[in-house]
């Protein structure tokens, strides 16, 4: 028998990112119409990005109702309050070269993904990883690169609208020795001169470790290498790009390096659950956190036309998996403040619920203040002050 | 961009930052707490307040929180601005004959450093005489002390280095391993240091002491009385030099045939001697001649200005050329001390610190001279020469006066040993050129160090002893 997750947003995150979601109501229609998916937020201010238009969402059990002036979730049996996030206004903008600002960013919660060039060298090797032709809407041969003063007017529509607090720059694999991060130099440079806030940065690992400091000291206040799939076999096959030119043992060693120069919770790594056996993942866990490195869980959800089909695991296996990571993290005392309230993934904080119960504390709730995120920039630029040696210091 | 991040503990870091504000405080205070102090008996409130300018850039100088010239100029501001000099006074202090002499050598130095002409004769004497191991240590050893009696011994470290750095290449000596390649590089740095002192040129530090000299007492030192007065000193120390260095470093190689190669193909590529190099010989042997003979008349400031300008009008460099050899900071931080040094002197402080603190042990003329040339050379490991010169000199010739000595003999018993460093890396620019081509270890240098240090004093005493009352030279007036 399934069991009945509408009292547990994190449970119900995860079963919802699975299934997806029915949609009846023509103006939830219209709104989560052209999007990847429809973002709700939950209740305990837990948001979320369900599929609704793949295929497989036909057979979920959730569907989306009116009710009163808002909307309810329910699976036939019962249902739960919810609120539809409102579209971004700036999606709805363009930059003054005539760019729509959805082009280049894009918000899932209190973060705002920015993506200077959607290109990635793996697909002009043919050797991309095979989840992505359209899981994460990767246009990896598309050669676009947008301008710096294009990304800043799509950051500065972002933090005005108040709709994102970290802007998450992301970028594709480039036969580069340092990982991306000279690509993403100036646009980092420009966004931490123009404005308070935090920067997080996606990229593929370096070849030298200088490149991760150097990405701190340029001001990012997060940096994430993905290594996707924990297991070497299924990681050589699934991602053959990354296993080729760069490997499992380099991503590792950059991990491990970026947890000793980055802030505490501030070095992640996705691990997609559903690619390999639950135990692989959790093995997975373990060694990163054991680095001091915060492992993130993205839902695989196969859809028509991808190269991978695997069945999907489902939510009563998926579920041991997220509690294993909350514990992990725990054990190791490593911050769960900065992966947070984001709509694509589950974070280690909503599954807390599910290990511990209770909602959130005080100090989350000081964290997704105004007050909290103008701390968090205050503390983390002043780390910076102090860690980053000035080379220019001239000698007497 | 060269990135470092320091992943030491924050609380740590942030202690350590907090230590130089808390050093800053801490100065203030006691600059206040000494100019506001009930005034000593037998102290004017003028040498009370130089005192307090003294202690602060005596803490500045020891420290190298701020650079050596940053703390001349708090004594620059400090001194008027508490009434020890008039602002006139102060400032015209800055206008000191040592300080343009200072400023003459470094351009002459440089127009020879550009028109190539002492990498020429570096590359000659070495490619004639290098033909065996002992004999090319020797010839670098000589040279480098040579070439010091004429220029800065940073310039000819710094010239030497990449020559004796091909050598070593040319050799396949291993750094840190070989004895031959220790001993080519202690050859250079040692042959700098010894030959440093021998004249004026060797650095800035003589000049600087003999304008201390000259402020206070009236008295001064001419260019060959101090060559003669030394130049037993830096013979015995050479031979000492290459003694001591060929009995720690017992020569490891059998030829010198491919260093021999490096130094024929570096000297191909110099191809002939041009005009420049002849001209700015020419120059500088005049130059030498005018210190000899005009020094006392004209001013050894003055014969050096009138070469520079003859450089100028002989367009044999431009000034692009010639600016990039003269440090800025430097003579900064000699003006500076010279404003202390009288300041010491005028407002009666330098006499009263003698009196007060020194005059129980320094009861006879050898004494005097003994102790300070002990804290001179032993000092100038650990700080710059000129500062060493900049603390220990206004008070040693106060003392002088109190025991009727030659306050010139004092000075020599400061300025000579300031420029003995033979121990750390941090002592001289030469030894950290040595120690940076990885040769030469810092437990190396400071093993070898001590020992010269300790013969150069006594070596020094005794010079002072029996040998200077033969030039007419003495403790007593």
């Amino acid at each position: 028998m399934k069991k009945n997750y509408l009292n547990t947003p994190g449970a119900l995150k995860i079963d919802l990112m699975l299934r997806g979601i029915r949609i009846d109501d023509p103006v939830v229609k219209a709104w989560a119409c052209g999007s990847s998916g429809i973002d709700i937020m939950l209740p305990q201010n837990t948001p979320v990005n369900i599929p609704c238009s793949e295929e497989f969402t036909g057979s979920s059990p959730y569907i989306i109702k009116k009710k009163g002036s808002g909307y309810a979730i329910t699976d036939g049996k019962g249902e739960v309050g919810v609120s539809l996030l409102e579209r971004p206004a700036f999606y709805n903008k363009k930059t003054s070269t005539g760019v729509h600002f959805s082009n280049i960013g894009a918000s899932h919660g209190s973060y705002t993904v920015i993506t200077p060039s959607p290109r990635c060298d793996f697909f002009n090797r043919s050797i991309e990883c095979k989840y992505c032709a359209g899981n994460f809407d990767i246009k990896g041969r598309d050669n676009t690169v947008y301008s710096v003063e294009e990304v800043i007017e799509t950051v500065e529509a972002v933090l005005k609208e108040k709709s994102s607090g970290v802007i998450y720059f992301s970028i594709g694999f480039s036969d580069t020795d340092d990982g991306g991060i000279e690509f993403l130099k100036p646009y980092i440079k420009a966004v931490k001169k123009q404005f308070n806030c935090l920067v997080a940065v996606e990229a593929l690992p370096p070849k030298e470790n200088h490149w991760i400091e150097e990405t701190y000291a340029l001001g990012a206040d997060s940096v994430l290498y993905n290594l996707e799939i924990f297991d070497k076999e299924l990681f050589e096959l699934i991602c053959p790009g990354r296993a080729q030119l760069i490997g499992q043992k380099r991503y590792m060693e950059a991990l491990a390096h970026a947890a000793k120069i980055f802030p505490n919770g501030t070095v992640a790594s996705h691990l997609i659950v559903g690619l390999e056996p639950p135990g692989s993942t959790c093995q997975g866990i373990d060694f990163l956190t054991e680095m001091g490195v915060v492992p993130i869980l993205p839902i695989y959800r196969p859809s028509k036309g991808r190269a991978l089909r695997i069945e999907p695991l489902n939510t009563e296996i998926i579920i041991p998996v997220y509690k294993h990571l909350y514990g992990a993290l725990k054990k190791k005392g490593i911050s769960l403040n900065w992966v947070r309230d984001i709509s694509m993934v589950t974070t280690p904080l909503e599954v807390r619920e599910l290990v511990e119960g209770g909602g959130k504390t005080i100090a989350e709730s000081f964290y997704n203040s105004k007050l909290g995120r103008k701390t968090a920039w205050g503390l983390s630029t002043l780390r910076r002050k102090l860690r980053v040696k000035d080379s220019k210091d001239e000698g007497h | 961009m060269s990135v470092e991040i320091d992943t030491r503990p924050l609380w740590l870091i942030l202690s350590l930052k907090a230590l130089r504000p808390a050093f800053f405080i801490a100065l203030a205070l006691l600059f206040w707490f000494l100019a506001t102090m009930p005034t000593p008996e037998g102290l004017s409130i003028e040498g009370q307040r130089a005192i307090a300018v003294f202690a602060v850039c005596l803490i500045l100088w020891v420290s190298n929180m701020v650079p050596l010239a940053i703390t001349s100029l708090f004594a620059i501001v400090l001194v008027p601005l508490f009434g020890v000099l008039s602002k006139k006074d102060t400032y015209a202090l800055f206008g000191n004959e040592a300080v343009f002499f200072i400023l003459g050598a470094f351009m002459l130095a440089g127009a020879i450093m550009h028109s190539g002409l002492s990498n020429r004769i570096a590359l000659n004497i070495m490619e004639r005489f290098g033909d065996s191991p002992r004999k090319l240590l020797l010839s670098i050893f000589l040279l480098a002390a040579v070439l010091s009696f004429f220029m800065s011994e940073h310039a000819v470290a710094a010239m030497l280095f990449p020559i004796v750095f091909d050598i070593s290449k040319g050799l396949n000596l291993r750094p840190g391993k070989s004895n031959y390649g220790k001993l080519l590089f202690f050859a250079l740095a040692w042959g700098c240091v010894i030959g440093g002192v021998g004249t004026f040129l060797g650095g800035a530090r003589v000049p600087l002491a003999i304008g201390i000299l000259k402020e206070t007492t009236g008295r001064t030192i001419e260019f060959l009385d101090y060559t003669v007065a030394v130049l037993p000193l830096v013979v015995i120390m050479l031979l000492v030099g290459y003694f001591l260095l060929t009995r720690f470093f017992p020569i490891d190689v059998e030829g010198v045939e491919s260093a021999h190669q490096v130094l024929v193909k570096r000297l191909k590529g110099l191809g002939k001697m041009s005009y420049d190099e002849y001209a700015v010989g020419a120059v500088l042997g005049v130059t030498i001649l005018g210190w000899i003979f005009l020094g006392k008349q004209a001013g050894l400031a003055t014969v050096a200005l009138v070469a520079v300008v003859v450089l100028f009008v002989l367009k044999l460099v431009r000034w692009k050329d010639i600016e990039e050899y003269v440090n800025w900071g430097i003579i900064l931080m000699y003006g500076g001390a010279i404003i202390l040094g009288t300041a010491l002197d005028k407002s009666g402080a330098a006499a009263w610190m003698v009196n007060s603190a020194l005059s129980g042990w320094a009861t006879t003329p050898w004494t005097v001279f003994a102790v300070f040339s002990l804290l001179s050379i032993f000092l100038t490991e650990a700080m710059s020469n000129a500062a060493v010169i900049a603390i220990l000199l206004p008070v040693s010739v106060g003392m002088a006066d109190s025991l009727s000595m030659d306050p010139a003999i004092v000075t020599y018993s400061i300025a000579v040993p300031a420029g003995l460093a033979f121990m750390f890396p941090m002592s001289t620019p030469a030894n950290a050129i040595a120690v940076s081509s990885h040769y030469i270890s810092v437990k190396d240098m400071a093993k070898g160090g001590f020992i010269m240090c300790i013969t150069a004093w006594v070596v020094f005493n005794l010079v002072a002893a029996f040998y200077w009352p033969l030039i007419g030279m003495g403790y007593t007036k």
